[in-house]
């Protein structure tokens, strides 16, 4: 029984690094399975480097958002390089919200969530025009925004309920 | 004024240079690494040629790795459908087969009429098969992000796949290998925006360029005559002006979708290619 803590213990101190580089391999290729939801795809993986460099940014260290940037470029086949860029902007924003914000709620943290998502994407978008030969599909990236932004107030809930759920274990 | 200002770049340095508990580099190094290395991708140097083929193999077969268990629901999923639909194919198969058999008499015979017509004209099929390059390989990977199209396939320079080689999956077009590593290639695929081929269109002498549009299975036909209508079941070839692909590989049908519109579709579907055949462009069934 102890051995099954500890595992739950890692596994639960170590989710938010799992979760990155799993979607870092995995992103697209989970979507597939839900093709009548595609239309809702989101990037999950802003909301969780936004949450945890905003709320823990000991959890997600900028080292392991460069290594699954650098993952994520050369599944999808971009310049590398190119993710890891808007991740770190995206924790650069977020790191300097957080040393600006002294009272946080979740509205403000959802409100906030927008400049952060459009400087992210702006670099990317940025990189992939002119370092790159590859069209684009701009109202997909803008969709992808919308929901990414839309659905924020889940994962803040979700993600906040698991990190009570590994303090408890803890305890 | 002066103050805020102050603090606004506190606040930015704070953020740029701060190390965490944990964090052995500050965001600054970081972002600069990325940008350097975004600058030596796009610069080709030779150095960087080996390096990224080799973090693409290492990557790609780590995906192939962590995405069995996605694979996996995928295929359960597509057993206990087929399960349940397998008798009534069944009882539709006996029934073709009983059809086929027909017509397979009808086409021996007249297999031998054309051969002994050809004897008699002078012709004959047998070119250029020596030289065709076929090497089957098994998708790994198929993305559909939101900014490429592609498959990535388990076979690479190792079994001599080339930049430009064609794809087929059913003996359909698919699309072309746009990047080769040792152990592993990508396809882009006919549906991406940036997949642009030379194609003729059924009992017509029209010549136009199939585009990907980035949807699903739909393709767009770009330099039609302005005159022209397509009409709905109509098969797509290529032309073969690209002085690459063969002429005469069916490649799309046109379709009239639920609103009455004749849309374009490719014939191989993507999403159901597991195993697909690389040529160098002159396929032969």
């Amino acid at each position: 029984m102890k051995i099954f803590y500890k595992i739950k213990e890692i596994l639960f101190s170590y989710f938010p690094l799992i979760l990155l580089y799993f979607l870092s391999f995995n992103s697209f290729e989970l979507l597939k399975e839900f093709h009548n939801l595609i239309i809702f795809s989101f990037d999950l993986q802003m909301i969780l480097i936004y949450f945890y460099v905003l709320k823990y940014p000991d959890e997600l260290t900028p080292g392991h958002i460069f290594i699954a940037g650098i993952i994520n470029d050369t599944v999808i086949g971009i310049p590398l390089g190119t993710s890891s860029l808007s991740y770190l902007v995206l924790s650069f924003f977020t790191s300097y919200i957080r040393n600006v914000t002294i009272r946080t709620k979740m509205l403000v943290e959802w409100a906030t969530f927008i400049p952060a998502l459009f400087l992210a994407n702006f670099v990317y978008f940025i990189i992939i025009n002119n370092f790159s030969n590859l069209s684009f599909y701009y109202f997909e990236l803008l969709r992808n925004s919308f929901f990414t932004f839309l659905f924020f107030p889940i994962f803040y809930y979700l993600f906040n309920f698991l990190l009570k759920s590994n303090s408890k274990i803890k305890d | 004024m002066p103050d805020s200002r102050d603090d606004f770049i506190i606040a930015i340095r704070y953020a740029l240079l701060k190390k965490g508990v944990k964090q052995k580099f500050s965001l600054f190094f970081l972002i600069l690494l990325s940008i350097i290395i975004i600058i030596l991708d796009r610069s080709s140097l030779s150095v960087m040629l080996p390096v990224r083929s080799v973090l693409n193999d290492l990557v790609y077969q780590a995906v192939a790795i962590s995405s069995l268990p996605g694979k996996s629901v995928r295929y359960l999923s597509q057993v206990t459908h087929q399960h349940f639909t397998t008798y009534n194919q069944n009882k539709s198969l006996q029934e073709e087969i009983i059809k086929l058999k027909n017509d397979q008499f009808n086409d021996s015979f007249l297999k031998t009429e054309n051969k002994n017509l050809k004897k008699i004209l002078s012709l004959t099929n047998d070119r250029f098969l020596e030289e065709d390059i076929f090497i089957t390989a098994k998708v790994i990977l198929d993305q559909e992000s939101p900014y490429l199209k592609s498959l990535l396939i388990n076979k690479g320079s190792k079994y001599k796949i080339l930049k430009g080689m064609t794809a087929f999956s059913e003996n359909a077009l698919i699309g072309t290998i746009v990047e080769t590593n040792y152990l592993t290639s990508r396809v882009l695929l006919l549906t991406d925006l940036n997949s642009k081929i030379p194609v003729i269109i059924q009992n017509s002498n029209i010549n136009a360029i199939l585009s990907g549009s980035g949807n699903k299975r739909e393709l767009i036909l770009d330099y039609l005559p302005d005159q022209f209508k397509l009409e709905p079941d109509q098969i797509i070839f290529t032309s073969g002006k690209d002085g690459y692909l063969a002429a005469g590989i069916p490649v799309a049908q046109s379709y009239l979708n639920k609103k009455n519109e004749v849309v374009i579709k490719t014939i191989a579907d993507p999403d159901q290619a597991l195993i697909i055949f690389v040529t160098n462009g002159q396929f032969h069934k």
